[in-house]
C-alpha cells in the first residue's frame, strides 16, 4: 500500500506534462469518435480498429522509406489510407444504415470492428511492429529535475494544432458550418437543399482521419500490434460521454481530466493507478449525467 | 396390384436388410479403425490478438519437430494434431479442451500461453478427464507447482526458475532498494514475488521501496517510469511479458532510464521483443532466457535454426523450442510406453531424457517440469544481426534455478 514518498512539486510538474501529452492522442482519437456521434449519430465501436490501422499503415510507410521523411510521410499518408478506408465503408455500407435505430448502428459497427480486426491480422500478421521517431525527437530533455521524452513534447504540440485546425474548419469553412448544422438538425439542412447524405460522407471520413492521425502519431511511442484497438476504444468512449456527446470541446476536456488523472494516479498510488482515471469519470457522469459540456444528442 | 404391393414391400425390406446389414458392417469395423488411427494431439493456444505470434512460433517448433518425426513414424503411426483457437479467454480454453477430449479424441493435450487458462485445463479438463496436458508456453510456476499433478507437463521454464535466476544475478549486485512494477494480472505477480523470495533469501539487506502495477498492454508507461525514476531507487524489476514488454523498452529508451537505474526484467532478452524495435531497442537492461537462437551457439543448435528459417522465414523463439521439444517429448515417450495408451504415457514421461537443439532435457519425474538452464545476458547492439541481442550471457544450469523436489511437493501438500 506505500504511496511514492515524495510527492514534490517537481514531482507533480512532470507528471502534468505527462499526463497532458497522452491527453493529446486521447483527445485527437476521440475528437474524431465525437464528431461522428455529433454529425451522423453513429456510435463507431471500429473507431479504434481504424487507429489501430493507422498505426500500421504508419508502420508500412515508415519500413518503405525509412529515416526522418518515412516517419513524416507516415503521418500524412497513415491517417488518407484510414480516411480512404472508412470513405468505401461509409458509401457502400453506413449510408444504407442511417435511418436505423441506434441499436442497429452499434452492432454493425460492431461487426465492422471484428472484421477490420481480421483484416489487420490478414495484411500484416501477428507480429509486433515498431517504428522510430526521427533523431531529434529521441532521448528525453531534462524538465523539473526528471527526463521527460522529447517525443512527448511534440505530441503536447501536436494536439493543440489538431484542435485549432478542427475548430477553424467547423467554425469557418462552409462544409463545417453545415456539418455542425446537421448535428443539431439534419431535416433542416436537408429542407435548404443541401445533399445531406455527402456531408455525413465527409464527416464520417473526417472523424476517421482523426483516429488515423492518432495511430500514426502514437506509433513510435508503442508497440504496434492487435488489440491495440480495443485499449484506445474504450478510453474514447468514456471521454466523449464525460465531455458531452458530439462536442469537440467536450472531447478536449475529457481526455484531459483522463490523462491528467491518470498521470497523477500513478504518482500518488503507483499500485492501484489503473482505477484513477475510471473514478473521474464515475465522479463527472454521478454530477453531470449528460457530461460537462452540452451534448448535442 | 397386390404383386406390385408385394414387390414393394419386397424391396422395401431387401433396403432393410442392406441396410442394417452395414450398419452391422460398420459397427464391427468402428473399433479396429480407433486402434489403427493416428496418435492425435490437440493443441489448445491464442491465434489471436497480441499473443498468437508466440502461439504461432510454438506451433512452428511443434510442426518442424513433427515433420522429422512422422517420416519414420511412432509405433508404426503419424502423429496428427488438431488446433482450437482460445482468444487467451479461461472459459474458451477449457470449452476447447473438452470438445477435443470428447469429440475429437485426443491422446494428449497441448496448450498454452494463458497462465489462467493452462492451470484452468489443467484442474478442469486433464486432471478429471485423466488425459495428459503438456503446458509449453505459460510460465506461472503453479502449474507444475502447488497446482501439480498426474497428468500435467511443463516444457517451458516458469517463475520459479526465472525469479530464481534473477535473484540469483541481483544477489551478486551492491543494489538495495528495489522498486518493482509490471503488469497487473497472474504473470506480473508471480514473476515479481518469485524474483523478490529469492533475491530476499539469498541477500536478506534489500527492501522494497515502491511497487507501480498498470494494467497489461498499457500503452503509456511514461508516467510510471517517471515517477520511479523520481524515486530514486537502486534498481527496478519490471515484472512484464508480451506487448506490455515492448511499450516498457520503449519507454525505457524514451526516457533514458536505462542509463539511470540498472533494471532486470525476465525476457527482456527475447528476440520477439527485441526485434521489432531494431535500433530503438535500450541497452544494458539485464534479461533471463531459457532459449537463443544464436546462444548457445553448438551445432545442434544452428542445424534447428537452420531448418527453421527455411520452413518458416525468421530465426526460432523460445516458444518455437518449446514446441519443438514438445513434439519430441511426445514420440519418445510413446516408443518408450510401447503402445498408445495414456497412464503408460505417462510412466514414460517421467524422467525421459530427448536430445534437444541446446543439448539433452529431461522432464523430471518428481514435477513433470522439463529441467531447462536459464541463460542471463545484457541487451547489447549487434552488428551481426542489426539488433540488439543477449550479450555476455551467464548459464545457470536447470538444477540450480529450479526448485527441489521437496520444495515443489510441500507446496503441493500446503
Amino acid at each position: 500500500m506505500e504511496a511514492a514518498h515524495a510527492v514534490t512539486f517537481a514531482a507533480l510538474g512532470s507528471h502534468l506534462l505527462v499526463g497532458l501529452s497522452r491527453a493529446m492522442i486521447l483527445f485527437i482519437v476521440s475528437s474524431g469518435l465525437s464528431f461522428v456521434l455529433g454529425v451522423l449519430r453513429v456510435p463507431n465501436v471500429a473507431h479504434g480498429s481504424l487507429y489501430m490501422i493507422g498505426a500500421f499503415s504508419a508502420y508500412t510507410v515508415f519500413t518503405a522509406v525509412g529515416g526522418q521523411t518515412g516517419f513524416w510521410l507516415a503521418l500524412v499518408l497513415a491517417p488518407l489510407v484510414v480516411a480512404a478506408v472508412s470513405f468505401v465503408a461509409e458509401r457502400s455500407l453506413f449510408c444504407r444504415l442511417y435511418e436505423r435505430e441506434h441499436l442497429m448502428l452499434l452492432l454493425f459497427t460492431f461487426a465492422l470492428m471484428l472484421i477490420l480486426d481480421d483484416l489487420v491480422k490478414i495484411i500484416w500478421g501477428a507480429d509486433y511492429r515498431s517504428i522510430m521517431a526521427p533523431d531529434y525527437f529521441k532521448g528525453s530533455v531534462n524538465i523539473f529535475g526528471s527526463s521527460f521524452p522529447k517525443y512527448n513534447l511534440f505530441l503536447l504540440a501536436a494536439g493543440p494544432v489538431v484542435a485549432v485546425g478542427l475548430w477553424l474548419f467547423t467554425n469557418r469553412t462552409k462544409i463545417g458550418k453545415i456539418a455542425r448544422a446537421a448535428a443539431v438538425d439534419r431535416e433542416m439542412v436537408g429542407a435548404v437543399g443541401i445533399n445531406v447524405s455527402w456531408v455525413f460522407a465527409f464527416a464520417f471520413v473526417l472523424g476517421c482521419f482523426l483516429a488515423g492521425l492518432g495511430g500514426a502519431l502514437v506509433a513510435p511511442t508503442v508497440s504496434i500490434t492487435l488489440g491495440m484497438d480495443h485499449d484506445i476504444i474504450i478510453e474514447a468512449f468514456l471521454i466523449v460521454t464525460i465531455g458531452g456527446l458530439g462536442n469537440m470541446w467536450g472531447a478536449m476536456v475529457g481526455s484531459l481530466i483522463f490523462g491528467i488523472t491518470q498521470s497523477f494516479g500513478v504518482l500518488l498510488w503507483p499500485q492501484f493507478a489503473i482505477v484513477f482515471p475510471y473514478a473521474a469519470v464515475v465522479i463527472v457522469l454521478l454530477a453531470r449525467p449528460t457530461g460537462l459540456l452540452k451534448s448535442v444528442w | 396390384m397386390s404383386g406390385k404391393k408385394q414387390n414393394l414391400s419386397g424391396i422395401a425390406g431387401l433396403v432393410c436388410v442392406t441396410v442394417g446389414g452395414i450398419l452391422l458392417l460398420g459397427l464391427l469395423f468402428c473399433p479396429i479403425q480407433a486402434i489403427a488411427r493416428d496418435i492425435k494431439v490437440g493443441i489448445i493456444d491464442c491465434y489471436s490478438g497480441p499473443p498468437a505470434v508466440y502461439a504461432k512460433d510454438a506451433l512452428n517448433g511443434f510442426k518442424l519437430a513433427l515433420k522429422d518425426i512422422n517420416k519414420k513414424g511412432v509405433l508404426g503411426k503419424k502423429i496428427v494434431f488438431t488446433t482450437r483457437d482460445t482468444k487467451f479467454k479461461v472459459d474458451i480454453a477449457l470449452n476447447m479442451a473438452k470438445e477435443l477430449v470428447m469429440r475429437e479424441d485426443v491422446d494428449i493435450l497441448v496448450g498454452t500461453i494463458n497462465s489462467g487458462a493452462s492451470l484452468g485445463v489443467s484442474e478442469a479438463v486433464a486432471k478429471k478427464e485423466k488425459v495428459p496436458f503438456i503446458v509449453w508456453i505459460a510460465k506461472s510456476e503453479r502449474i507444475t507447482g502447488e497446482k501439480g499433478h498426474r497428468y500435467v507437463f511443463s516444457t517451458g521454464e516458469n517463475t520459479a526458475m526465472a525469479g530464481k535466476a534473477g535473484g540469483v544475478a541481483l544477489s551478486k549486485k551492491p543494489y538495495k532498494r528495489y522498486w518493482i512494477a509490471g503488469d497487473d494480472y497472474e504473470y506480473g505477480h508471480a514473476i515479481g514475488n518469485a524474483a523478490w523470495r529469492n533475491l530476499k533469501k539469498l541477500k536478506p539487506d534489500v527492501e522494497v521501496i515502491g511497487k507501480s502495477w498498470w494494467k497489461p498492454g498499457e500503452p503509456d508507461l511514461i508516467p510510471y517510469l517517471t515517477s520511479i525514476m523520481a524515486a530514486k531507487p537502486d534498481a527496478v524489476i519490471f515484472c512484464t511479458g508480451g506487448r506490455s514488454m515492448t511499450n516498457v523498452m520503449k519507454a525505457i529508451k524514451a526516457t533514458g532510464m536505462a542509463k539511470k537505474v540498472p533494471i532486470w526484467i525476465h525476457t527482456a532478452t527475447d528476440h520477439a521483443v527485441l526485434k521489432p524495435l531494431g535500433k530503438e531497442a535500450p541497452e544494458g537492461v539485464m534479461g533471463t532466457m531459457d532459449y537463443h537462437f544464436y546462444y548457445p551457439d553448438i551445432p545442434s543448435n544452428r542445424a534447428f535454426v537452420k531448418a527453421f528459417k527455411a520452413a518458416y522465414g525468421n530465426p526460432p523463439g523460445f516458444p518455437a523450442f518449446h514446441g519443438y521439444i514438445t513434439a519430441k517429448f511426445i514420440a519418445k515417450a510413446f516408443e518408450k510406453a510401447g503402445k498408445i495408451n495414456k497412464e503408460k504415457f505417462i510412466d514414460a514421461m517421467e524422467g525421459l531424457k530427448i536430445e534437444g537443439p541446446t543439448g539433452t532435457v529431461e522432464m523430471r519425474a518428481c514435477d513433470h517440469q522439463a529441467v531447462l538452464p536459464m541463460f542471463l545476458g545484457v541487451t547489447k547492439y549487434s552488428p551481426k544481426y542489426g539488433v540488439v541481442i543477449s550479450s555476455n550471457i551467464v548459464t545457470l544450469t536447470g538444477d540450480e534455478v529450479m526448485p527441489s523436489c521437496q520444495e515443489i511437493m510441500k507446496a503441493r501438500h500446503k
